[in-house]
């Protein structure tokens, strides 16, 4: 990220002590969800604005970084999300410190705010809106039953869910909508999914999580750079051509501007749809009752049952906002420059707002989880999509092989994403 | 009643059009049409619903 010249530092003045209720171990990272829940659980009923010292063993540490805020109550959440004038994204967004150059290649119009963001987010949103996304429902349905085909006839009767299945769907949309040819698919998906296990021993593989980081980033530039070339010889029906066409206030996007972009959409069109896939089949599997309730009127209730999926996921777990007005949340005084980091599975298991959160319950609603974010200019651009996706996903998998059962996920180690590395997965063939 | 829309806060994400597509529809643009600004008391409880959809709370209706 460039410092702007008006970029406001964080500051230690007028801070308490780093609360007892620590959130920035790593051994707290290493911990199950359901551990860390309870955590946040004692949070939400002590210290629901805490003051929190830095992430411990950053990929790039800040020897002047004071710490943070961490909001866990689903209101605070809200609040910030939705008050972009005190809260701004400008200054970062991820929870863990990351390597610039990195940040600087993949954060595009993440990190950014008011009119920047908006243009720039606009020069796709129109093909995210809930007509758009209703005109390739048929296009999501066929993508789906090819997927489950992929396995389905499988005499073994058992896949590795995540590779097999979860990921193929959101990586074939994600590249149907942007133009990436099946040549580049593979390496792509591989890229996107790297960018988010920084922090995973398995995935780092003896590698330092910047080089794998700056490696994937400079493997989705080529791909972009490779489909700008094209798409400005040939435009085809496509989001990349929108972006080569594209103008913002008179100006073309640079290469590296839509390459940001493409990294950008690529982590987040298809890890956070393929970790929600994986969670809910475990879901499903634990509460069996729910999965009868849902098999016996999947068209009339999927809709409702499909925001309770994301919000027993929340497979995005924590970004961050940085304050430029002095306020107050939770009784504390926030000071311009300070972080404020939220905390999206707490505020989706507040029992404040979810009735006996812990209980996978299909017919919840309303579901005002926060599984897309808690509001605001950032809200996830990918939401219908998503929500499209996994609609078709479990209806083919419901009708076509309705007593499968999974086994425990292999999780990936970080404090991003709730990653599914593998997941055992059980079925009776089709014939 | 009549719909109105801050245009600051819209961002073209068409969580209205979900929720009330006869009022609602995003352009290509990403800028948001009304289909009808003043809708009438049968659209009144899809006009609310979209009001409270809209996660920027670009969205209200005023009484005329």
């Amino acid at each position: 990220m460039t410092v702007e010249a008006d970029f406001i530092p964080a500051t230690s003045e007028a801070k308490p002590e780093y609360s007892p209720i620590d959130v920035s171990s790593k051994a707290f990272w290493s911990q199950t969800f359901e551990q860390r829940e309870g955590r946040f659980a004692r949070l939400r009923a002590l210290e629901p604005v805490s003051w929190q010292r830095p992430v411990e063993d950053a990929v790039a540490p800040d020897p002047h970084d004071p710490g943070y805020w961490a909001l866990v109550k689903h209101a605070d959440i809200v609040r910030v999300s939705r008050d972009a004038k005190t809260f701004i994204s400008g200054q970062g967004v991820m929870f863990d410190l990351l390597a610039p150059m990195f940040l600087e290649m993949s954060q595009s119009f993440l990190a950014m705010d008011g009119p920047k963001h908006d243009h720039l987010r606009k020069l796709i949103s129109s093909a995210f809106t809930p007509r758009r996304i209703q005109r390739i429902d048929e296009q999501i349905k066929v993508a789906a039953r090819e997927v489950v085909d992929g396995f389905a006839g499988n005499p073994s009767g058992e896949i590795d869910f995540a590779t097999d299945c979860a990921e193929k769907l959101p990586v074939r949309l994600f590249c149907d909508m942007f133009g990436v040819p099946d040549q580049l698919r593979a390496r792509t998906a591989k890229a996107a999914a790297d960018i988010v296990s920084w922090a995973d021993p398995e995935a780092l593989a003896g590698r330092s999580p910047a080089e794998v980081q700056l490696g994937a980033c400079q493997t989705l530039h080529g791909i972009a750079a490779q489909l700008i070339t094209e798409r400005r010889k040939s435009p085809a029906d496509d989001l990349f051509t929108n972006l080569v066409q594209a103008e913002v206030d008179g100006e073309r996007l640079t290469d590296a501007e839509i390459g940001a972009f493409f990294v950008l959409l690529s982590v987040a069109g298809t890890d956070t749809t393929k970790h929600t896939s994986s969670l809910t089949v475990k879901a499903l599997t634990d509460f069996p009752d729910q999965r009868e309730w849902l098999r016996a009127d999947y068209q009339g209730r999927i809709k409702t049952a499909v925001e309770e999926f994301v919000r027993f996921a929340s497979p995005v777990m924590t970004f961050r906002r940085t304050a430029v007005v002095e306020t107050e949340l939770g009784g504390k005084k926030i000071i311009p420059g300070d972080k404020v980091v939220l905390f999206y599975p707490s505020g989706n298991w507040d029992a404040d707002v979810f009735a006996d959160p812990d209980r996978f319950d299909l017919s919840r609603d309303p579901n005002p989880h926060l599984g897309f974010g808690g509001g605001g200019a950032h809200f996830c651009l990918g939401n219908q999509l998503a929500k499209g996706a996994l609609r078709a996903l479990f209806s083919e998998l419901l009708t076509r092989l309705p007593d499968f059962e999974a086994g425990e996920p292999d999780l990936l180690g970080t404090n991003f994403m709730r990653g599914v590395k593998r997941l055992p997965f059980r079925f009776r063939p089709e014939r | 009643m009549r719909i109105v829309v801050d245009r600051d806060r819209c961002t073209g994400l068409g969580m209205c059009e979900a929720e009330a597509p006869d009022l609602f529809e995003v352009q290509d643009d990403g800028t948001l049409k009304l289909l009808n600004d003043r809708p009438g008391a049968p659209d009144r409880e899809s006009a609310e619903s979209a009001v409270l959809a809209c996660p920027t709370e670009a969205l209200s209706l005023v009484e005329d």
